[in-house]
């Protein structure tokens, strides 16, 4: 079959996996789907919604892990080439999505396949081999126990340097909860789909393919995505290049908005020593970019302590989470961690916020069921390393913090929830929310927990764009409209590095849409993609058991009495903003969808048919 | 109703000239590397004021950071006067304010 729109092939991929080996077919994606929800984080959300059960297992065979492209992958759009990962999240029970750079979705997108998704459990560890139209697995041979980056190493030596890989490393294996799949040097980190990887019994996927879908209009493509590359190289983009976004550091810690020690505060008076300016002068070894990508934002750097070497990538959500958070000032400590997280594969904001609830855990006297000396101290890096370690492999407390800060004070109790800092089991990023209140409400109500990147009203909150004092329905309406955005680009799959580069994201983005799909696609079609993309995910989590009660901050930002040197959030005024939001999104006062809206508003034939055949 | 009291007209006062004040302008990220200092000193009743000044006193900020001819910030910088994001050219600067010279944040 032959797509009737440029630059999709109109396929997905079905993968099950079961005690014979499995079995692959293909199957149709209807053209309405690319303009309904686009594809990458949109595609994968509505597949998800399709495929898995409500109450399925986050760890089950019957949660499908999902991998997404979007139409404009492969077309020489800069940064395009992302590729969208959504399962169950089995450290939120809600929506897991996650997005990755690089190579894969390229090669994936070669296979004649938009999307692949897999279900069911493989009878032993093995690689999933996906060759054009063909799927087979290997055994793992050899490859346990390895990272992401040696796994790939391995099979593309063995199966050839054409084939890309996404691997899990050992946190998968043992199925830390917020455990990441990596391709490429690059991680699908949040909400701990390696976790999902690992329960299938994949250590790897590899593919390789040869025939990417031709654009509607190759020329306009050629001609829109050179203007956007020269502009992406311009001054809106120079901090990612010239110094990337730990450059964040100094400016939150000046600002008192750089969570540290667990968010007791917003400023760590060390901060200097692990200022992106700091590693810049003192550790800086390169940089690179992405397949597809002319921005160029990934720094490495080198430990330089007269210790083992370590060379690590470092981004400003690594460098706070494993750094102020923790109390860590040496910057060698911190290169030496992200190096880990990433050997280990696992997210590093979230590996950073359950230790550093276990660093409070240790000063409050909590007992975590092991002698208190193997719990780290604020600051203490060579406890932070190790403690990494045994997140990975599970051993001592290890065992304990894999399963994130949420259930690991369910478990431990003793009101260490209090200080458990996370929204739907998702550990809270870089920013604080006490003082960034489009930012609060937007981390409150974000689908897949607390995150930045599918929020983005942090954007609000650093620009002139609002009055600080402005009211609900203004604030929420502004929430909204930076999380449709960002919907809209984690689904074109452009990097949101090119924001300011691009003149009118909307207008842009549709020139783009047309010319690469050939359907008359509008800015106000683009509006309404981004909604229907969060309602979407909102109708996932609503069907594993989502209510209202989930849309909070955790009680140490809302509460004066541990909430340190920041100002505590009101709970009336966050409620507040809440119903502001639910109203600005059409939903009903409990946050769910109002079935006329569904049917007259947002509904599309893609999603209805996604809701018909959903899995049960 | 008292009428308003003008003042003596008989000994007026000399024409004085206020200097505008000098703000300390805190520099982060990129604007902080290519200075290579944390801070610098300039001048201006105004903020378009200050940035003329600014660019004067560091001009490799010039056609990076800030507008070459205007000092104006590019896309994707901003000045933060007394902890708020402002593009208003007009803001007055009376002493003591705060103003950093930032990148606009993003992701991470």
């Amino acid at each position: 079959m032959i797509s009737t729109i440029g630059g999709v092939h109109g396929r997905l991929l079905r993968v099950e996996l079961r005690d014979n080996g499995g079995a692959g077919w293909t199957e149709p994606l209807e053209p309405a789907v690319f303009s309904d929800v686009i594809g990458g984080i949109g595609l994968a959300s509505l597949l998800l919604l399709r495929l898995c059960p409500p109450g399925a297992d986050p760890l089950g065979p019957d949660n499908p892990l999902i991998f997404a492209t979007s139409p404009f992958a492969g077309t020489g759009i800069t940064t395009s080439s992302k590729i969208a990962v959504a399962a169950r999240s089995p450290q939120t029970g809600m929506i897991g999505d996650s997005l990755s750079s690089s190579y894969l979705a390229l090669e994936l997108k070669r296979t004649g396949h938009d999307a692949l998704a897999i279900t069911g459990t493989a009878p032993e560890w093995s690689v999933l081999v996906v060759e054009d139209g063909t799927t087979h697995l290997i055994p793992a041979d050899g490859l346990l126990g390895l990272s992401a980056g040696e796994t790939a190493e391995r099979l593309r030596a063995k199966l050839g340097t054409a084939f890309r890989v996404a691997a899990i490393g050992p946190a998968g294996e043992r199925g830390v909860r917020y455990a990441a799949i990596a391709n490429d040097g690059r991680l699908a980190g949040r909400t701990g789909a390696g976790a999902v990887m690992g329960a299938k019994r994949l250590k790897a996927i590899a593919v390789r393919g040869s025939r990417l879908p031709r654009a509607a209009d190759p020329r306009a493509v050629a001609a829109l995505a050179r203007d956007l590359a020269e502009r992406s190289v311009g001054p809106a983009t120079a901090k990612y290049r010239e110094i990337g976004t730990v450059a964040n550091v100094a400016f939150f810690n000046r600002m008192g908005m750089l969570p540290t020690r667990n968010f007791a505060g917003g400023h760590f008076a060390e901060a200097e020593a692990i200022s992106g300016e700091t590693l810049r002068l003192e550790h800086h070894t390169g940089r690179h970019a992405c397949a597809a990508c002319t921005v160029g934002c990934e720094h490495h750097y080198r430990t330089r302590d007269g210790g083992p070497e370590t060379s690590a990538r470092l981004e400003y959500e690594t460098l706070f989470a494993l750094g102020s958070l923790c109390g860590v000032s040496d910057p060698n400590v911190v290169l030496r961690a992200s190096a880990l997280c990433d050997e280990l594969g696992m997210d590093a904001i979230s590996a950073g916020g359950t230790i550093a609830w276990a660093m409070e855990c240790r000063e409050r006297g909590i007992d975590l069921g092991v002698p208190a000396e193997e719990i780290p101290r604020w600051g203490d890096g060579a406890a932070l390393l190790r403690t990494l370690g045994q997140i990975g492999t599970r051993e001592g407390i290890g065992d304990l913090l894999a399963e994130g800060s949420r259930a690991a004070a369910e478990r431990v109790g003793q009101s260490s929830e209090e200080w458990a800092m996370h929204v739907k089991g998702l550990e809270l990023p870089g920013y604080d929310p006490r003082k960034l209140k489009t930012l609060a409400l937007g981390l409150a109500v974000a689908a897949r927990g607390a995150c930045h990147n599918r929020s983005s009203a942090y954007e609000v909150d650093l620009s002139d764009r609002l009055d600080p004092e402005v009211d609900a329905r203004a604030r929420a309406a502004a929430a909204a409209a930076a999380e449709d955005q960002a919907a809209l680009l984690d689904s074109l799959t452009l990097c949101k590095f090119l924001r300011h580069a691009l003149g009118d994201v909307h207008e842009e983005s549709a020139a783009l849409h047309r010319a690469v799909t050939g359907l008359p696609t509008t800015v106000d079609d683009l509006h309404a993609a981004g909604a229907r993309i969060g309602e979407v995910k909102k109708r996932f989590n609503l069907a594993q058991g989502w209510t209202r009660a989930l849309d909070t901050l955790p009680p140490r930002l809302l509460q004066s009495e541990s909430s340190g040197d920041g100002s505590p959030i009101d709970p009336i005024w966050l409620d507040r903003q809440i119903d502001a939001y639910y109203a600005a999104r059409g939903w009903d006062t409990e946050g769910r969808p109002r079935e006329r809206e569904r049917r007259e508003a947002v509904a599309t034939s893609s999603l209805r048919s996604a809701l018909a055949q959903r899995a049960t | 109703m008292t009428p308003i009291q003008r003042p003596p007209s008989s000994n007026p006062s000399p024409i004085t000239h206020h200097p505008s004040p000098s703000v300390t302008v805190e520099l982060f990220g990129v604007p902080r590397l290519l200075v290579g200092a944390r801070s610098v000193a300039a001048t201006g009743a105004t903020l378009a004021d200050l940035a003329m000044d600014l660019i004067r006193q560091s001009p490799a900020l010039a056609g990076r950071v800030l507008d070459a001819i205007t000092g104006w910030p590019l896309d994707g910088y901003s000045f933060v006067v007394d902890e708020q994001f402002t593009r208003d050219r007009n803001l007055p600067l009376p002493p003591g304010t705060s103003v950093l010279l930032v990148a606009s944040a993003a992701g991470g």
